[in-house]
């Protein structure tokens, strides 16, 4: 009965005392005891969950849950800062950094009586789609291809929120996405993830990597947890001066999954013959089933698309290599004994930091400085102004863009990929969405002919969650898809 | 300017990062291929264009400027490496 919990279920068998808070969790705490093989979690946060366990059970008793999050246990990436509790960006740098203050994404889940398992493995500093760069060791994707028993990537930087969904371990988790990092190790889990637009969720007390693109969403088993978890997390805060005033929506109430006279858009320029013809299949699957649906399929023009990659490596470095300086070694973290100032920050950074880490320092570094600001950081940030018009424009047109979320399916993590730059094409479909600060989903759609998941990604305009969630679960319920990878960790 | 060994030990200079001779061939190596990558950008035409430094339509919304008690003195001193009489310790700056 405990197993492959959605918050809806879980929510149900609380409010109706068929099991408690505390079983549940205790169940989580279990399942996560016996994976770790997959290496989702840095931290298990055991006693503080059975204590708030015992409090949701407490308000139960009373008739006095206090919503649908109450006791229902999750995950974060441990990006997000938890008092009194290890965060780590999964770097050495921050292996001993325990906040004395709570982010507001987790602050507002546990406020509405979530439970809180553990912090979630990660790419160092989100930077990565692998999870190869934790100073943790990679997460291992639950799937295994049909053929083989090599030990795939869960995507990322959000690996280990994307592995523990799938794999069971929580209920529901909370990544982050700044270039993709949420919707492609959905994709490659055969999970649900969602990147609200920017300023939709509070940026307060998350570990910052590129301020004007990080943005936190909720991975889960279906739209419907999608739409109550946003609905949980996202809202104007004063300690974030880009968080928006918007009110927040009920999205999860409104869920209303009609796609009649809708206008969703097919971009010509994701369209590639490298993409896998499996890949394209499942694009084709799902511009048939929403046009039965009712909805009209129409092909649009992003012409900017190509130059998006490029200017994410600049933009997203930069604005990492000037929010890491703040690690030192003097306030917080890691410190080499050195008796020279300068020697003790170069010391504790070349130790501290990782070697993607650094190469993003520098490259950002390096655009940064005197010399190349304008022909390199200002003209990515034109192109981004380009690039948000070509959305902007296409927005005249239709209420919704439907592509693939990520150009393969999960590798083997002992794929080695020598040229970076190799590696920050898994982010093709997804950086650009982040440029114009866009909301978007990555849906599972089936498995490909390895058994290896295959997500498609739907885009809507500025802060139109709720239309997005509601094409989602259009499709969730048409494609009825099994999150249920075969149990080989325990 | 040709990016070069020289270019990777100046740049690892400006990020506080030190680097080895071990580490700097592969570095540069791979600088080297992200630069091209992002300098394709150079063919694209901008003039006339303005930049969007984050992709929201709001002003910065500004907090009233009225002082909050926050963080306590032992609160942010709780991770500091090594402090003395509530103040962070580095070492000697001025000989």
């Amino acid at each position: 009965m405990l197993d492959n919990l959605t918050i809806l279920e879980a929510s149900k068998l609380i409010d109706e005392k068929k099991v408690s808070a505390l079983e549940i969790t205790n169940s989580y705490l279990k399942k996560i005891e016996d994976s770790k093989k997959l290496n989702c979690f840095i931290t298990v946060s055991h006693d503080k969950a059975v204590h708030a366990a015992k409090e949701t059970d407490n308000r139960v008793s009373k008739n006095n849950r206090i919503g649908p999050m109450d006791g229902i246990p999750l995950a974060y990436k441990d990006l997000f800062c938890t008092k009194d509790t290890l965060t780590t960006a999964s770097s050495k740098i921050l292996s001993n950094f325990i906040p004395t203050y709570e982010s507001t994404v987790t602050n507002n889940c546990i406020n509405k009586g979530a439970i809180t398992l553990g912090k979630l493995n990660c790419d160092e500093f989100a930077m990565g789609s692998t999870n190869k760069t934790s100073f943790y060791g990679p997460v291992v994707n639950p799937w295994k291809s049909l053929d083989s028993d090599e030990e795939l990537v869960p995507g990322g930087s959000s690996g280990g929120s994307a592995a523990s969904v799938a794999a069971d371990l929580c209920i529901a988790s909370i990544g982050t996405d700044t270039g993709g990092s949420i919707r492609q190790p959905a994709s490659f889990t055969g999970a649900v993830g969602l990147k609200p637009t920017y300023g939709r969720v509070s940026r307060w007390g998350t570990i910052a990597f590129a301020s004007s693109l990080d943005q936190a969403g909720p991975i889960s088993k279906t739209v419907e947890d999608a739409a109550i978890l946003l609905q949980t997390i996202s809202g104007h805060d004063n300690k974030d001066s880009t968080s928006s005033q918007r009110p927040n929506e009920h999205y999860f109430s409104n869920l209303n999954s009609s796609v009649k006279n809708l206008k969703i858009g097919i971009p010509k320029e994701y369209m590639s013959d490298d993409l896998p013809l499996e890949i394209q299949n499942y694009w084709n699957e799902g511009k048939k089933i929403l046009s039965e649906n009712g909805a009209e399929i129409i092909e649009i023009s992003l012409p900017h698309t190509k130059t998006a990659l490029p200017a994410y490596y600049i933009i997203a470095p930069a604005e990492a290599s000037s929010n890491l300086s703040r690690y030192d070694g003097v306030k917080y973290g890691l410190r080499t004994n050195e008796k020279n100032l300068i020697k003790m920050y170069e010391s504790t950074r070349s130790d501290g930091f990782g070697d993607e880490v650094k190469r993003r320092i520098m490259i950002g570094t390096y655009v940064l400085s005197s010399g190349y600001y304008d022909a390199y950081y200002l003209k990515a940030q034109k192109i981004r102004s380009l690039i948000k018009k070509d959305f902007d424009n296409v927005f005249k047109d239709v209420n919704a863009i439907l592509t693939p979320a990520t150009p393969n399916t999960a590798f083997a993590i002992d794929k080695e990929e020598k040229d970076p730059v190799k590696n920050y094409l898994n982010d093709i479909f997804t950086v650009p969405i982040n440029l114009a600060g866009l909301p978007a989903i990555s849906i599972p759609f089936g498995l490909d002919k390895k058994g290896l998941p295959v997500g498609m990604q739907l885009i809507t305009n500025s802060f139109e969650e709720q239309l997005l969630l509601n094409i989602a679960k259009n499709i969730q319920d048409s494609i009825n898809f099994k999150n249920e990878p075969k149990c080989w960790w325990k | 300017m040709e990016f070069d060994k020289n270019s990777t030990i100046k740049l690892a200079k400006l990020a506080r990062l030190s680097v080895n001779d071990n580490q700097l061939n592969s570095l540069e190596k791979d600088l080297k291929s992200i630069l091209k990558f992002i300098d394709q950008l150079k063919e694209i035409n901008t003039e006339d264009i303005d930049p969007t430094s984050n992709s929201l339509d709001q002003k910065l919304i500004l907090r009233d400027d009225i002082a909050e008690n926050t963080l306590s003195n032992e609160d942010l001193l709780k991770n500091v490496p090594e402090s003395e009489l509530g103040f962070f310790v580095v070492p000697k700056v001025i000989e």
